[in-house]
């Protein structure tokens, strides 16, 4: 008979910012964001994000921006490690390879809510994906977008293929 | 089997149910033969990681249906397809219908790979014998053995580490050192106080960043206890390139290679980085290191050695370290060095600070710490400068430069060079630069919004009629230069003191040389007068005896100086020219002309730099006139 497991999909999501968003958006931007969210999906015991590099995957909770501001339950799903694996791998050589990295259209946060829908169907909450949106439509956010576009944000952890 | 036609696939009446299989193909399928069967047909979008199509399907139709479907059109076996949807995997005996998949929905499809062949991905392929979906019996074991069934996701991923793990940290370590300018400008910084300038912010950020790590200890070791930071120092190669791959420590190894030997001994690196890891090893390694050092001096001629020492080891570091400030070595005391020998070598020739001076600011940076706690901020290290000219920056720049936040951040400015070298020179200071230069409307936007010129409608206008001077001028590669020319900066400093100087010796002066198109200097500037020190014309002790010889020498310098004014206004008002000190090819200042006279006035003790130049340009480069002048008055 086949097997069904059931594997848990959790989405931890990090203010890059640690507080300092929430505070100064209102006057930076003029509008109030309550933090600079990273995520990351959590499934199979390992953390996956997506990064300049590529796709990184580490033990969770073990980037250098230490424990997630929050963590989401996506719910469960019955796609295997290998699946999964293999679907990452097709990601990193096509869509999310390295490389195609852009901070406010295609981050870390595109990642994630690609593989929640793969892995659950759900998407992830709005206020999250909206961000790049929300930055833009502000004058100091079109100034600064050179200059954020060219600053890595690198949590760390390891390409899951090895490619720079 | 009996097939039908398909009723209209635009209205979904409930459809009859299919006795047997038959893939529905509305015919807009080129690849396929037209097979109709039962039931409504629905539109599927079938995605992969790296393509999707819409697939139209019968909606009662059974899983393998569908793959069958699917393998016709993504060219793959059915064996290898793998669906998934809300987080299951369609099995084949199941229906569509039975998962709740519908007209528009996204169905996820993995193909799996066989043998590094097909759509799926290119590296190692996974073998999965064991899972569920039973669909697997075609898959090869690759390269790795595999894993159990229901093992959680380490067994899965092991591979990866397996194969790639050294090299792989090595990859994203070397990517570490960005971390730092991001963190410092998003997050990890507690009491980031005081933002100032909108565009100046980031860059600020990092120095603030630096300059916290310096000032407190414990967020330094709390960053050095974090294991992937303990894992990069580790790492000996990488230790050294990251030190090589500063450019002042390249510089200082063509000098001295006893220092690449240095780098290159793997067991002195693994002592260093052990000290700076522990900063308690280190302040012990540093009190040996003195103790060392002091018995070296007892010993007969010990001293000369140690002397030697310094200035072939230590003040080319120093050197090397402050190469960013263009020329003094031995104006700045302290900060880097961990024994505070004062630098000998040659006299001093800077004028000593100036006792009747403003005060000096008193906030210098902090010095990175050591020597070989330089290597652990990728970020460069940042010597403090003290102020030796005295020079009071609250009286700098132009009129829109006196509000006290500009004050501060120039301020801030003069005491580290460092700060403007290194906001002008990243990469991404120079397009946010053209950005804002080419969209005055945005960079106004930006502006007004900052809470600095928000109470101030007053400077705001100003600043707006400034901003495309000002834009322009940042673009300026020679304004450039002069602002990271920590000496034309302060020269700079020095003739808004003599502006302002004149503002309130001579009103009606001014009047006529606003026209050259610097708005009224406002009258927050005339505070900053009487602490401005002693420009030229010394009146601050009010004293009624100087006044009548400082008229006639106001009245006889102001020709000169009108000249003088005229021309610093037309440099900033054309935005170009290099500013007031950068001794540009168009104008010369009387500071670039007298400059050899001034620098011997100054080492005849004429401390007053300003008055100096006064005198200069009264005299017209006379120097035994200018000291006559001088000292008839100035009180000695």
């Amino acid at each position: 008979m086949d097997q069904t497991d059931s594997y848990p999909v959790k989405l931890y999501v990090y203010d890059l910012s640690k507080g300092m968003a929430r505070q100064m958006s209102p006057i930076m931007l003029g509008k109030q964001l309550d933090g600079i969210w990273h995520t990351a999906i959590v499934v199979h015991g390992q953390e996956y994000f997506f990064v300049r590099e590529g796709i990184n995957n580490c033990t969770p909770g073990d980037t250098h921006l230490g424990r997630p501001d929050s963590i989401l339950d996506l719910g469960t799903t019955e796609v295997s490690a290998e699946i999964f694996r293999e679907y990452l791998d097709s990601l990193a050589a096509s869509t999310y390879g390295s490389g195609t990295y852009k901070l406010f259209e295609h981050n870390c946060n595109a990642f994630s809510n690609d593989v929640a829908q793969f892995l659950t169907g759900q998407k992830i909450p709005s206020y999250i994906t909206d961000l790049p949106s929300e930055v833009l439509s502000t004058p100091f956010g079109q100034t600064l977008r050179p200059l954020l576009e060219s600053m890595a944000i690198n949590p760390g952890g390891n390409n899951i293929t090895g490619q720079r | 089997m009996t097939r039908k036609l398909t009723p209209d696939p635009s209205c979904s009446i409930g459809g009859v149910k299919m006795a047997d299989q038959g893939a529905a193909d509305p015919g807009n399928n080129n690849n396929n033969k037209p097979e109709a069967s039962e039931g409504t047909i629905i539109k599927v979008t079938v995605k992969t990681p790296k393509d999707k199509e819409e697939i139209a399907i019968a909606e009662d139709a059974s899983v393998t249906q569908f793959k069958e479907e699917i393998s016709r059109r993504f060219k793959a076996k059915q064996d290898q397809l793998v669906l998934i949807f809300a987080g299951k995997i369609l099995k084949d005996g199941d229906s569509l219908s039975q998962h709740g998949i519908k007209d528009g929905l996204t169905v996820h499809l993995v193909i799996k790979t066989a043998h590094k062949a097909g759509d799926g991905g290119s590296t190692s392929a996974s073998s999965s014998t064991s899972t569920q979906a039973g669909n697997t019996s075609t898959s090869s074991p690759g390269t790795i053995p595999p894993p159990t069934a229901g093992s959680t996701g380490p067994a899965g991923t092991t591979h990866t580490d397996a194969q790639h793990t050294d090299t792989t940290k090595m990859m994203c370590i070397n990517r570490r050192p960005p971390i730092w300018r991001p963190s410092a400008g998003f997050g990890d910084l507690a009491g980031l106080a005081g933002l100032g300038m909108g565009s100046a912010n980031f860059m600020e950020l990092q120095q603030q960043m630096q300059r916290q790590l310096m000032s407190n200890p414990e967020m330094l070791s709390q960053i050095m206890e974090n294991p992937l930071v303990q894992n990069m120092m580790s790492n000996p190669d990488l230790m050294r390139q990251m030190i090589m791959a500063n450019p002042q420590m390249q510089q200082l190894m063509e000098r001295n290679p006893e220092i690449s030997h240095m780098l290159n001994n793997p067991e002195l690196m693994r002592q260093t980085m052990e000290l700076a890891r522990n900063p308690a090893m280190m302040q012990e390694m540093m009190r040996n290191q003195d103790r060392a050092l002091s018995n070296l001096e007892s010993i007969p001629g010990g001293y000369n050695a140690l002397r030697r020492m310094y200035t072939d080891i230590q003040e080319p570091m120093f050197s090397a370290a402050r190469e960013q400030f263009g020329s003094n070595p031995f104006s700045a005391l302290g900060g880097t060095s961990d024994s505070g020998v004062q630098p000998s070598r040659t006299e001093n020739r800077e004028p000593l600070p100036n006792p009747w001076g403003p005060p000096n600011s008193s906030n210098p940076s902090e010095g990175g710490g050591g020597t070989t706690g330089s290597t652990s901020t990728p970020g460069g290290t940042n010597p403090s400068v003290s102020n030796p000219l005295g020079i009071n920056p609250g009286s700098l720049g132009n009129g829109m430069f006196n509000s006290p936040g500009m004050q501060s951040l120039l301020q801030q400015i003069s005491e580290n060079p460092q700060l403007m070298q290194n906001m002008l020179s990243a990469p991404y200071m120079r397009s946010m630069m053209q950005s804002l230069a080419q969209n005055p409307e945005l960079a106004s936007q930006v502006l007004m919004n900052n809470p600095l010129f928000a109470g101030n409608p007053q400077l705001q206008e100003q600043f707006r009629s400034q901003l495309p001077i000002f834009l322009q001028q940042m673009q300026n590669p020679e304004a450039l230069s002069v602002m990271t020319n920590p000496r034309a900066m302060q020269a700079l400093m020095q003739i808004q003191q003599g502006l302002q100087t004149l503002q309130t010796e001579a009103p009606g002066l001014m009047p006529s040389l606003m026209s050259g198109g610097v708005p009224g200097i406002p009258t927050g500037g005339v505070p900053g007068i009487p602490t401005g020190g002693v420009p030229g014309i010394p009146t601050a002790g009010g004293m009624p005896t100087e006044n009548p010889a400082s008229s006639p020498s106001s009245a006889g310098t102001n020709a000169a100086q009108q000249q003088l004014m005229q021309q610093m206004l037309q440099m900033f008002a054309g935005g170009g020219g290099g500013g007031g000190g950068g001794g540009s090819a168009t104008t010369q200042t009387p500071e670039v002309r007298f400059q050899s006279q001034l620098d011997q006035l100054s080492a005849m003790g004429f401390i007053n730099r300003e008055a100096n130049l006064q005198a200069l340009i009264a005299t017209g480069g006379d120097i035994n006139a200018a000291i006559e002048r001088l000292l008839g008055s100035q009180p000695s």
